[in-house]
């Protein structure tokens, strides 16, 4: 079964008005399981809005869009995915531990159960000393790491993430990617991962989705296949190399360069 | 600590003030083209400090009890009209926050006359609301009436404004967690506007002590410390010191309110003692 299909999918916000904008035109996407794919691109490419199409936080204006075999409102009804900002928008007056507890609470779970979950999620982000501490105590990289907890709380096949590490230090950035990787292997979570770095893009993704603005559509395709996900694969010519056909493909390189 | 000493060191300042002024002062007061810009400072109109003191301890009338626990009974009195006004008034201003929150609809239509309300004069006000004691309500309730007249406006706009301060981030996590409107207002809005709701809460206790001793006043209600203002102020000219003292009473009341009402935030603003939270 494929983690998310998006067929044919238009969107138009203000339709019918003076300041009608085409977000995305007849844009197709497959994420299969266990795949993280990238979707990259200048500011207003619609890679934001595609993200939240499939989170069913807004609805498409044509096309069809599919979670887990489900539609995608009855996907995000069911709890089958989770979803991380850029802001870790966690909420001030809870706990580190009540904020990962929240999707869980409105699950309905128990609360000894809640509890072990939470903790369980705290530990896996190495946070679980934190527990206790409000968000305002942390510092933007760990209160990003506890935005990735709760996003993992509910244990989702699909996880989706909008620029999670944007606002965060190059330093910070790469660490925060290297664990990402090991939970995202350890939980076989399928992710869909909106950024503006191809640096960032390569080394996390197995397929890069390239986009271009106005409208917003899917210009390219590029799988990428590194051996290892590591500091040495930052390195490695092979890394490069897929940086380079990204950067070639966000340029419009060499075929469709517009005048 | 440090509180205490700069809420002394204030009373301090009020006194030497006070005092000063009445040493270095002229006691006809300053007239400028006859205009009157600084007070009389004669005993009759500026009692010194200690002559206020001295009258609380002294029998309201001949025979009668001492003045303090005439305006201590007062001063309880008005405090139960203004705790139900203020009551009454915050759940009323509660309630048309989230009305306004959830549908744009009454927020538009409705918050004009709400901010409309507050440019009716309460002199105006008061005969109406007076004329419903001891027919629909006791006399008593109908003060409270103006209090929580007074008090509902803060509460309703503030928290409207706390109701809507969650990002557009927070509200897309709720929906991404498919809970409904009442689960995001329990889990996201409600706890999100507590930090704007305790002002607001503040500013309606006070209102709703000037509520409760404006309203006692023109409602002619027996009874509180707003009746015994107007009681002392006629005694003004052969008692000066005893008008003073009823407005100690009346500004003392309106500290204990704001003291109790910022008491109701200690339980629900635990993470702010771990840190500072900006709000604005």
């Amino acid at each position: 079964m494929t983690a998310v299909v998006v067929e044919h999918v238009t969107k138009v916000f203000n339709k019918g008005r003076p300041d009608e904008v085409t977000a995305l035109s007849d844009v197709e996407l497959t994420v299969g399981d266990g795949e993280f794919v990238s979707l990259i691109g200048p500011s207003g490419c619609g890679k934001s809005t595609l993200l939240r199409l499939v989170a069913d936080l807004i609805e498409p204006t044509t096309g069809a869009i599919t979670v887990a075999g489900k539609t995608a409102g009855k996907a995000r009804r069911d709890q089958d995915y989770g979803i991380a900002f850029q802001q870790a928008g966690l909420f001030e007056w809870r706990t580190v531990l009540r904020n990962v507890e929240l999707p869980l609470e409105l699950r309905g779970l128990g609360r000894a159960e809640r509890r072990a979950r939470a903790e369980e999620m705290l530990a896996l982000v190495g946070l679980a000393d934190f527990a206790g501490h409000y968000p305002a105590q942390l510092s933007g990289g760990m209160q990003q790491r506890v935005a990735i907890a709760r996003a993992l709380a509910v244990q989702p096949p699909l996880l989706l993430m909008d620029e999670p590490f944007g606002a965060l230090d190059e330093m910070t950035r790469e660490r925060l990617q290297g664990e990402l990787l090991g939970i995202c292997a350890k939980t076989g979570t399928s992710t869909v991962f909106v950024t503006h770095s191809i640096s960032e893009a390569v080394f996390l993704s197995t397929k890069v989705v390239v986009m271009s603005a106005r409208p917003g559509r899917i210009t390219a395709a590029i799988d990428i296949d590194l051996p290892a996900r590591d500091e040495a694969a930052r390195q490695s010519e092979r890394y490069f190399e897929h940086v380079t056909a990204v950067r070639q493909a966000l340029r419009g390189v060499p075929a469709e360069s517009a005048p | 600590m440090r509180r205490t000493f700069f809420v002394l060191l204030g009373v301090v300042i009020f006194a030497a003030l006070w005092e000063g002024y009445k040493l270095v002062g002229s006691p006809d007061g300053t007239v400028v083209f006859g205009v009157r810009v600084l007070p009389r400072a004669d005993d009759l109109s500026m009692p010194h400090l200690w002559t206020v003191f001295e009258r609380l301890g002294k029998p309201e009338l001949t025979g009668g009890r001492p003045v303090w626990i005439v305006i201590l009974h007062a001063c309880v009195f008005t405090f139960g009209i203004t705790a139900a006004g203020f009551v009454a008034g915050a759940l009323i201003g509660l309630l048309l926050a989230v009305l306004m929150q959830r549908f744009q609809l009454v927020e538009r239509g409705f918050l004009p006359y709400v901010i409309l309300s507050q440019t009716v004069p309460l002199v105006a006000l008061a005969p109406l609301v007076a004329g419903w004691g001891g027919t629909i309500m006791p006399a008593w309730a109908t003060v409270a009436v103006i209090a929580s007249y007074l008090s509902f406006f803060p509460v309703a706009v503030g928290m409207l404004r706390g109701l809507q301060s969650p990002s557009a981030s927070g509200v897309e996590l709720m929906r991404s967690y498919a809970a409904g409107w009442w689960r995001t207002l329990v889990k996201l809005r409600f706890p999100a506007a507590l930090p704007y709701l305790f002002p607001a809460l503040r500013l309606a206790g006070a209102a709703a002590v000037v509520g409760a001793v404006v309203g006692e006043i023109s409602t002619g209600t027996r009874g509180g410390i707003g009746r015994l203002v107007i009681e002392y102020s006629r005694e003004a000219t052969s008692d000066p010191a005893k008008v003073y003292t009823a407005m100690l009473g009346a500004a003392l009341l309106g500290l204990f309110v704001a003291g109790v009402v910022s008491l109701l935030e200690v339980p629900l603003m635990r993470h702010r003692r771990h840190v500072e939270v900006v709000t604005l």
